[in-house]
């Protein structure tokens, strides 16, 4: 079931190298449908009682190096999982319908990008076993280096390589950081990655903490964290918006992720020594995305920067080493997956009518464009989690579990949150309201567009009325995991 | 049908109507929209009636219906169901939400008519209506937030409905940023209230609180002055209220709804919801009342200066505000209440009168240009004579029982409290003067132009310019209409105004001192828990302070009758005698200078250092820095590939010669 | 006195013996006249000797003896080598055919003695691979050095090639003096030139003996200039520059493989009491190589020198391996060089085609556009390029991670680390690579006045040089295509190289740890 999930988009991207040129975005399509498919399955018959792995897969691939190919699912990753089909659903139908890349005839390659990118996105996901993970975690880089150097804008090449180099700083770092895990856990005995296997004998925390420093540094650096985000601002600037979608939208949540998946269960003491230094890190990248996202001029950056806001309460509430916070990081990372593509989609839109991505030569399009600007008062809204929105629930959890354990920095962030209000309206209006500059057209939104982002927005929506779906069915999970935390296996050494 | 499944419905319907109008717009000809939402809310009012009445069926002290309909959000150690408390207080705020709303939708069917956001703006009403029922019948915390949220967003929506006016969009955001902050510090005591008393419900708060906390504790008294910020940011008190004068942005309408009649009295509610924490913290209560009463005396002295009609009237509601604060933060639930009702009533009238006006004379908003309408506009100036009556307190009017209810009690309080009772009286006497500056100046005097084309039967037209810039429009999308409706000539605006003008006449007989007390009574089964329910003045000192409020309006009546018609210029030259004061009023007390100055300043300054000096040189820094190092290191490396055997047999014996110092190091 | 004739292993020694007879005949081959009628008895020949040979490797996989009166060691190890080695050869057959070096304009064709050249390294590498005998050690090195040196310097009518025969010679035979200076010396200390005599006669007490350990330091010298690592690597980026592309591709590639198993042999069996005195000083080579190859390949504009740093950086890498000292350590190497054949050799191969193609050399621009022109092509030099990174899905992800672990395993985790920075800095210029070949246009010759035809030299002549251009031997093509997809295939599957390279390693893992 999970290697279905795992390898169709792949096989079908490969088919698309074969695949008649028209042909070829519709064979991604499918594959991408198909996964979304299997992915909303999963999350129907899911468990929400149990902690541990459904629907898991356990084979062993190198045995000689102790790396396994077990996949599974829990209440952390199901949601992410059917997040990132949804998203790359839509990603593909807005490059598909429109025939992006527009005159370009490499397009089957782009499409095979995209599909490999699926299958290396899930496989993060869904990767039990450590070694796994840190393969799809770095495979996921390679085929954004070619979506976006190949098919980007102005200094793409500079941008895609230093975000490759920057990012692979941390996720090479973090493959020693792993196989020293297993070898220093195995001690001589059978060598295995398995996480569950490792989890049972944690490290002694001396090798925890420099482990645990590498691992962070991967993982911040992919959300990105401030400030180590420099690589963001050339690669959103450059960055194709339907792949840029893919990048804010769902790679930012594996680092996040990350942490409840590998580093929570495997260096328990570690990551209480390092949990001030990681909240403050989170804080500052609350009040510095905010504070820059609201001076920018350029559109993407606006997102941009809020993202890194948005990424910052994922981590707090993460770090905040309860099960609530955890568990209302857990909805975040979805709710804001699911508010900055269509995000990234109406950008698109609007650059077709204003023909710029500067908000000072924006605005007025909302005139001819009822629909277009009621779809993106919505997703504003959701953005800076006006009450009532999925989004307003998960930073509710975030910051009172923050606030029953560290008050001064839930105080701080809730700074936070007025500060969004703030951003979030500006990129709102300024785009849509006030007059119309000379040169642009206000438009409605086209059938085709509609056709992605509606649903998208329709999801927004239905979430904002029951939160509960995934904050339940994250419960059982996200709690094994903080129990870990609070109750660390006897650190004895490694394990005899 | 129990009165929370009527709760219920009255939830129901006016989001209904939003969706449906919204959905499909492009279905609904003329004016339908107008009408479904009008039918929508004048349903959800007869629910609210049906609640009421199911409610009184209850004996007295079943009288608190907390009812759910599923868990909203419920995990881990916190459990927030979808739940709305159904008693005395939030049926009586649905009345009066439902009721106002009704009416307003009413008249707006007709004054929005030749809008182009027709649709929009009725979608948005509803959803207001909706979002304001929300607030009042919440039955936790967190539902609480929720409908405060929603009201603050369609606020903004409204406010900035002319979207392509510049000073709109500006107003709308300012308001909603405002109302944020507020959000962000109601959130915050909800944490607080969690943390302390481990639940987000009312009832079950209100019930550990009084266990837990001890008078005047830190704990209570931080989370009351966390709600207090919610309150003002809503409620439009000091330091939060710079945002409802630009408010006055929005369609009259919208005014006369939001930041008249309902949204703005949210903060009274809440503080009158909240009683028993504010009874255990005395000094926040205290605090808030005399923010109540500082309200007050600003506001009136700004509303006698400022010269745009419909900002006269903001200002008048902020320190009418001013009064609520006061009598709900003292214990007066009832009397806050019960001028809170009133206050919608004749506030709302007076929008509405002035909307007309407005309509009459061309879109124009300066009393400067208003003179002699009662002729020309008899119902209109008759209404807004009613109105500006009672806002005065006239006697018999029903501001007139209502305010003075509030300062009898405060002078029944005694002690400190008389403070309040005086300070009352004299903004009192400020009320009565600038109601009936805009009064006379409207209806009285030399007819202006338009006046005149009136009487002659035909309705001004001039080009549309933004009222505040003066900036020409057109008369797309996101501008109000090229048509302008008079109540004379609407039927729709005439049955609306003359509804609220017999309610503004009648309303106060609901509590005559010693004649009746309908609301003291029906109110008990929410406050009998609180300490100054046995705080009833006595029939004569309720009288005598009725008697020194009616002087007192009779006297600024009769002020701005001397000033404004029988020596009218003597106010140019006050004005000029004392340029100081009049500027410092006219700029508003300079708040909104100050608010710049010390929060958004600060912010995009920071912003901008970010940008420009933090991003360049820390955060790239980091990677320039790495980058040349590396690229440095590279540069060398090749510099040393000169190309010559030599130089390669040189470096050959250099690195043997270091590996044997090396070795036999480690040997010795 | 009755004399017994030593008992001879023929079958031990028999892939020896096949490559020497495979060297004569492809000699005499070389007589044939006619380029293109030369060209093939030649390779033909050239194929069937390293086809035989490697068969006889296979043959004998699995044996554990010693041959010659001790002097060789047939174990998996050599034989994995020798495998290794054998392959590149016949990659770079193929590879040589209309290479100016071989084509030359009046009737001698340069075949036979070309390919008999290359072989008879093979066969010098081959030996090294099984050498545990001080003599044969070097004579062996000898024996794959000297038809290298040649070879540079075969592209007459170039002066770059001649320059680098020459540079490589007087560079290599001083490394080679300071080996031998260092063998006598560890003979002199050991009193012995057999390896496992060595090690009996160091045995602990010796272990710091200064004569010893000054033979150590020659010796690690000697082999490091063998093996490009810094800093001893400085020839490296000339000769390979300058050296026939197909030359260049098979010293990148065999050399590194066999005397790396001379390597482990030498300082693990022979030297393997001493283990502590060489580990850090292999350590810190290793380290300083590590740095030095990735910084130095940066900014590198001939894909031919970048390739030789990224060479000195890699063999940083397998140095780590060495200085694990065990098991995993041995296995880890060799799978390494496995992969290393198959991502450096289509690499090579590419740029050997483009410098056919284009006007530009071994230039980066040669490469630019090739993903719309060419698009096989450019695949597999993305595949090679991204596993010279070590990314997943190819067999160098799984040959770093193989060696990470073997590093940790011997407490050089620092290293480990280092082998993580190291790769950071080279995706600066193996991306490079990848973005000239998808994300720029080709270039036109014309627009780059930079661009000229190989200066003619000596001889030289424009026809020649016109009809070298622009071949499309399908052989190469399928070669190449063939080894990038085994890249990406053990990088999917590694299971089969892996338990290979374990076996290899368990031949010396016995005697070490």
């Amino acid at each position: 079931m999970l290697s279905v999930l795992l390898w169709a988009p792949l096989a079908f991207g490969i088919l698309c190298l074969v695949a008649p040129r028209g042909a070829a975005r519709w064979v991604v399509l499918a594959g991408s449908l198909a996964a979304l498919g299997i992915a909303i399955g999963l999350a129907v018959d899911f468990e929400s009682a149990t902690a541990g792995m459904q629907h898991a897969v356990e084979k062993s691939w190198i045995s000689d190096l102790g790396v396994s190919y077990s996949l599974g699912v829990d209440g952390i990753s199901v949601f992410l999982v059917l997040l990132t089909a949804l998203l790359w659903a839509a990603a593909t139908a807005f490059s598909a319908l429109r025939a992006y890349p527009l005159g370009d005839d490499r397009s089957r390659f782009y499409y095979f990008l995209l599909a490999l990118a699926e299958t290396a996105v899930l496989g993060a996901f869904l990767a039990q076993d450590l070694l796994l993970f840190v393969l799809f975690f770095d495979l996921m880089l390679i085929p954004f280096f070619f979506l976006i150097g190949t098919f980007g804008g102005e200094g793409r090449i500079a941008a895609t390589t230093k975000m490759i180099v920057y990012t692979l700083v941390g996720s090479l770092l973090m493959l020693v950081a792993a196989i020293a895990t297993a070898i220093l856990t195995a001690d001589g005995g059978e060598l295995t990655f398995s996480i569950a296997t490792l989890r049972e004998s944690p490290l002694p925390e001396g090798s925890q903490e420099w482990i645990f420093c590498f691992f962070a540094a991967a993982f911040l650096v992919k959300m990105p964290a401030f400030p180590i985000h420099g690589w963001m601002p050339d690669a959103y600037r450059a960055a194709p918006l339907p792949v840029l979608v893919l990048l804010s939208a769902v790679l930012s949540k594996v680092g996040a992720y990350g942490f409840l998946r590998v580093v929570f269960p495997l260096f328990p003491e570690a990551t209480v020594t390092f949990q001030e230094l990681v909240l403050v890190i989170g804080v500052a990248s609350i009040l510095y995305g905010s504070v820059m996202a609201f001076t920018q001029t350029n559109v993407r950056l606006v997102a941009g920067y809020s993202s890194i806001a948005q990424l910052g309460f994922i981590t707090i509430g993460i770090f905040s080493l309860t099960t609530d916070g955890a568990d209302g990081a857990v909805l975040q990372m979805v709710n804001h997956g699911l508010v900055v593509a269509p995000l990234f989609l109406i950008i698109a839109i609007l650059y077709e009518r204003t023909r710029t991505e500067d908000l000072r030569e924006m605005g007025g399009l909302a005139t001819r464009a009822p629909v277009l600007a009621a779809l993106f008062l919505v997703v504003t809204m959701a953005t800076l989690a006006i009450p009532g929105s999925a989004n307003f629930i998960g930073e509710f959890y975030i910051l009172n579990a923050l606030f029953q354990e560290k008050i001064v920095y839930a105080i701080v962030a809730a700074a936070g949150v007025a500060l969004a209000a703030f951003y979030a309206l500006r990129l709102y209006q300024r785009t849509m309201h006030n007059r119309l500059p000379a040169g642009a057209i206000s438009r409605e939104i086209a059938p085709r567009d509609a056709l992605v982002i509606a649903p998208l927005v329709a999801c927004i929506v239905a979430l904002a009325f029951y939160p509960g779906l995934i904050l339940e069915r994250g419960e059982a999970a996200v709690e094994d995991k903080a129990a870990s935390i609070r109750t660390p296996v006897t650190a004895s050494g490694p394990a005899p | 049908m129990s009165a929370s499944d009527f709760a219920w419905l009255v939830l129901l319907l006016p989001l209904a109507g939003s969706m449906v109008i919204a959905l499909g717009w492009r279905a609904l000809p003329g004016r339908t929209a107008g009408y479904l939402g009008t039918a929508s809310i004048g349903l959800a009012f007869a629910c609210s009636l049906g609640a009421l009445i199911s409610l009184l069926g209850e004996p007295h002290d079943a009288r608190q219906i907390a009812d759910s309909l599923y868990d909203y959000a419920s995990a881990a150690s916190l459990e927030i169901p979808l739940e709305i408390l159904v008693d005395p207080l939030s049926v009586f705020m649905c009345l009066v939400v439902t009721g106002v709303s009704t009416l307003i939708h009413l008249y707006s069917v007709a004054y929005m008519d030749s809008d182009a956001g027709y649709r929009r703006f009725f979608a948005l009403l509803n959803f207001f209506v909706f979002s304001m029922l929300v607030l009042v019948l919440a039955g936790n915390f967190v539902v609480l937030i929720v409908g405060w949220a929603f009201v603050g967003f369609a606020s903004y929506a409204l406010i900035s409905f002319w979207y392509r006016r510049e000073t709109a969009t500006r107003a709308g955001m300012k308001a909603f940023v405002i109302n944020v902050v507020g959000d962000v510090g109601l959130v915050i005591a909800a944490f607080l209230v969690f943390r302390e008393l481990g639940t987000f419900g009312f009832l079950e708060s209100f019930e550990a609180a009084r266990e837990t906390f001890s008078t005047n504790e830190g704990t209570v008294v931080a989370i009351c002055l966390l709600m207090l910020v919610g309150a003002f940011a809503k409620s439009a008190q000091l330091p939060l209220h710079t945002w409802l004068p630009d408010a006055m942005e929005g369609p009259t309408p919208v005014s006369a709804l939001i930041h008249a009649a309902t949204m703005v009295t949210a903060g009274v509610y809440l503080i009158a919801r909240m009683f028993p924490f504010f009874e255990l913290a005395p000094t926040a209560a205290d605090i808030s009342a005399f923010i109540g009463l500082a309200t007050l005396v600003v506001a009136a002295t700004i509303a006698l200066v400022v010269t745009d009609l419909k900002r006269i009237i903001a200002y008048s509601t902020m320190s009418q505000i001013g009064y609520m604060v006061v009598g709900v933060s003292i214990g007066a639930y009832g009397a806050g209440l019960f001028h809170l009702m009133t206050h919608a009533f004749f506030k709302a009238l007076l929008f509405m009168a002035a909307g007309s006006v407005i309509a009459a004379i061309a879109g124009r908003q300066s009393i400067d240009g208003m003179s002699g309408f009662r002729r020309a506009l008899p119902l209109t100036s008759g209404l807004l004579i009613v109105g500006a009556l009672a806002l005065a307190g006239f006697p018999g009017m029903s501001g007139f029982f209502s305010k003075d209810e509030i300062l009898v009690f405060a002078a029944e309080r005694g002690g400190m409290y008389w403070i309040f009772a005086i300070g009352g009286y004299v903004a009192a006497f400020l009320t009565a003067f600038y109601a009936f500056r805009i009064g006379f100046r409207v209806v009285l005097g030399e007819p202006c132009p338009e006046a005149r084309e009136l009487e002659r039967g035909h309705l001004a037209h001039a080009d549309p310019v933004n009222p505040l810039t003066g900036e020409p429009e057109d008369t797309e999308v996101g501008f109000p209409g090229p048509e302008h409706h008079i109540a004379e000539r609407a039927r729709p605006m005439a049955i609306a105004m003359g509804a609220l003008g017999l309610l503004s006449v009648i309303g106060g007989a609901l509590q005559i001192p010693g004649v009746s007390a309908g609301l003291e009574h029906f109110f008990e089964p929410t406050f009998e828990e609180s300490a100054f329910h046995e705080v009833i003045p006595s029939s004569g000192s309720a009288w005598l302070g009725l008697a020194v409020g009616g002087a007192v309006a009779i006297a600024g009546i009769a002020l701005a009758y001397l000033l404004y018609v029988a020596r009218p210029g003597v106010t140019a030259r006050l004005a000029e005698r004392l340029s100081g004061v009049h500027r410092f009023l006219f700029n508003r007390w300079y708040f909104d200078q100050l608010q710049d100055a010390l929060v958004y300043r600060p912010l995009v300054g920071a912003g901008r250092f970010a940008n420009a000096v933090f991003e360049r040189f820390v955060v790239n820094g980091i990677v320039q820095g790495t980058v040349g190092v590396v690229r440095g290191a590279g540069s060398a490396v090749r510099g040393a590939q000169s190309g010559f055997v030599r130089g390669y047999a040189l470096l050959l014996v250099g690195g043997f010669t270091a590996l044997g110092v090396y070795f036999l190091a480690a040997a010795s | 006195m009755t004399f017994t004739a030593p008992e001879i292993d023929y079958a031990g020694i028999s892939p020896i013996i096949a490559l020497t007879v495979g060297l004569v005949a492809t000699l005499l081959g070389g007589l044939v006249s006619g380029a293109r009628r030369q060209r093939i008895v030649v390779s033909a020949l050239g194929f069937a000797t390293l086809a035989a040979t490697a068969g006889l490797c296979v043959w004998q996989w699995g044996e554990q003896k010693d041959l010659v009166a001790g002097a060789l060691r047939l174990d998996d190890l050599a034989l994995a080598v020798s495998l290794i080695v054998i392959a590149c050869a016949a990659f770079c057959i193929p590879l040589s055919w209309r290479e100016e070096s071989v084509d030359r304009p009046v009737g001698a064709a340069g075949h036979g003695e070309f390919q008999a050249l290359l072989i008879c390294s093979v066969l010098g590498m081959v030996l090294i691979a099984m050498a545990q005998n001080l003599i044969a050690f070097f004579v062996a090195l000898e024996l794959l050095s000297i038809p290298l040196y040649v070879l540079c310097g075969s592209a007459l009518r170039r002066s770059e090639s001649l320059e680098s025969g020459l540079k490589y010679l007087i560079i290599g035979s001083l490394g080679s003096a300071t080996l031998l200076y260092g063998l006598a010396f560890v003979y002199g200390a050991s009193g012995s030139t057999d390896f496992t005599a060595i090690a009996a006669g160091i045995g602990g007490s010796l272990v710091d003996d200064p004569l010893l350990l000054i033979g150590i330091a020659l010796a690690a010298t000697g082999l490091a200039f063998k093996l490009s690592i810094a800093p001893f690597h400085q020839w490296t980026p000339d000769v390979y520059q300058g050296a026939p592309t197909p030359v260049t591709a098979f010293m990148a590639v065999a050399t590194k493989a066999a005397v790396f198993a001379a390597v482990v042999r030498f300082f693990e069996v022979a030297l393997g009491p001493a283990v502590e005195d060489w580990q850090p000083a292999l350590a810190a080579l290793a380290a300083v190589s590590i740095v030095v190859g990735n910084v130095g390949a940066l900014g590198q504009d001939s894909l031919k020198r970048l390739l030789g740093y990224s060479g000195v950086a890699q063999a940083g890498y397998m140095m780590v391996a060495v200085v694990a000292a065990n098991e995993a350590g041995v296995s880890a190497l060799v799978f390494y060089l496995a992969a290393y054949a198959l991502m450096n050799l289509p690499a090579f191969a590419v740029i050997a085609i483009r410098e056919r193609e284009t006007p530009f050399g071994d230039d980066i621009r040669s490469v630019e556009g090739l993903g719309r022109e060419r698009p096989w092509l450019a695949g597999t030099l993305t595949i090679s390029m991204l596993a010279l990174a070590g990314l997943p899905g190819t067999a160098g992800f799984i040959g770093k991670l193989f060696l990470i672990e073997a590093a940790v395993d011997g407490d050089y985790t620092w290293l480990a680390v280092l082998i993580a920075i190291g790769t950071m800095i080279s995706l600066a210029y193996y991306l490079r690579v990848i973005a000239a070949v998808w994300m720029r246009p080709a270039v036109e010759p014309g627009d780059h006045p930079g661009a000229v035809a190989m200066p003619a030299l000596a001889g030289g002549s424009q026809e020649a040089d016109e009809a070298a251009r622009g071949t499309r031997c399908p052989l190469i093509i399928g070669l190449t295509l063939l080894a990038a997809a085994a890249s990406v295939f053990f990088g999917v599957i590694p299971s089969p190289l892996v338990e290979w390279a374990e076996k290899a390693g368990a031949a010396i893992g016995s005697l070490v740890d």
